[in-house]
């Protein structure tokens, strides 16, 4: 029985698969000219996988709008996780099914106040897109802390070290000792009494809550610590 | 024992679901005895665009009795509900809202639960 709405699905093309990590990998997709798929930095999109029948698993999308019509997403190998398992198996030309795009969790253009950037593992993905809409245009500075468990594990890391070279405004702070928690407290709650910031958070697990309650905690209002917590 | 009475705003028949809490989960996505894990092993289709695991609003609904006999909101649902079109003071999200033993609830599916922003 059908309640609301039948959604839009999409299928792409599989056109390129990099291994950007450890057990990690990069998908091209090449979106059909139609239906035309339009999304905003930070969405992701629900692939609708056929696992056992049928499977939903969302992925962040790790490219611009502006790269239409290619989009990218990017997952690590979960340990019996059927979704990642599925995806690793398929080769450049096979097809993906997909709705979309989804999701609040959104930068859309240069921020109006200090904006910082929280990512944990292959949670850069949508920080990814969201970063380089930020720094376009960007009159406030811009932070990314990005923590991984090696530097290997650390996606994009050229890319994040050239835009921090670019941009006199923007910071990029690798972290791989386990360090984010101490770090953001140290620097945003203990360090001033400045609570005009703009957080965005995105990881896998409790990582993302704890930073949410330790800044909200902290005097920074609710909305303006967003988050998305996979 | 509990009842899950369904009414939709697209004016589909109403359905009127009785289970077994205990025997949660029925299915895989959502939390185990949430309404989206209800609703799905009883062939009624709730969008549930993230998988179940509580980054959309695609599974708002609005409940219409019972709200009391549901799983307390966690900060996450709230955030997300914080930017779910037709927000009522009675919203949950299904795949958060777990319906306790001996409940019996009422829940509207909205005709749209687009959350684009």
């Amino acid at each position: 029985m059908t309640a609301t709405v039948q959604r839009i699905t999409y299928e792409a093309t599989i056109e390129h698969i990099d291994e950007i990590g450890p057990e990690t990998r990069s998908f091209i997709l090449r979106l059909p000219p139609t239906p035309h798929f339009a999304f905003r930095p930070g969405q992701f999109i629900s692939c609708l996988l056929p696992v056992g029948g049928e499977i939903i698993r969302p992925y962040s999308i790790a490219s611009d709008p502006e790269d239409a019509p290619r989009l990218e997403i990017c997952l690590n190998l979960v340990p019996n996780g059927p979704g990642s398992h599925y995806l690793f198996s398929l080769a450049v030309g096979a097809t993906v099914r997909f709705s979309g795009p989804w999701g609040t969790f959104i930068v859309d253009g240069a921020p109006a106040a200090e904006c910082v950037f929280i990512a944990e593992g292959t949670g850069i993905a949508p920080i990814r897109p969201m970063l380089r809409r930020a720094l376009a245009g960007a009159t406030h500075p811009v932070r990314l802390h990005y923590s991984a468990t090696s530097a290997a594990h650390l996606l994009y890391a050229q890319e994040l070290e050239a835009a921090a070279r670019t941009h006199a405004s923007f910071t990029f702070a690798p972290v791989i000792d386990g360090s984010l928690t101490e770090d953001i407290a140290r620097r945003y709650v203990s360090g001033d009494s400045d609570r005009a910031r703009r957080f965005y958070i995105c990881g896998v697990g409790d990582i993302v809550p704890r930073l949410r309650d330790l800044l909200r905690r902290s005097g920074y209002e609710r909305r303006a610590v967003q988050y998305e917590k996979w | 024992m509990a009842t899950l009475r369904v009414l939709f705003e697209n004016c589909a028949p109403e359905r009127i679901i009785e289970f077994d809490p205990k025997k949660a989960p029925f299915q895989h996505d959502g939390r185990p005895g949430s309404i989206l894990d209800i609703l799905l092993a009883h062939g009624v289709h709730l969008d549930h665009a993230c998988g179940g695991s509580c980054a959309c609003t695609t599974c708002h609904v609005i409940v219409k009795n019972g709200f009391e006999k549901l799983s307390e909101a966690q900060e996450n649902e709230l955030d997300l509900l914080d930017k779910a079109p037709g927000l009522t003071p009675t919203s949950r999200l299904g795949c958060q809202a777990v319906i306790e033993d001996d409940a019996e609830i009422t829940v509207l599916i909205p005709r749209f639960t687009i959350n684009a922003a």
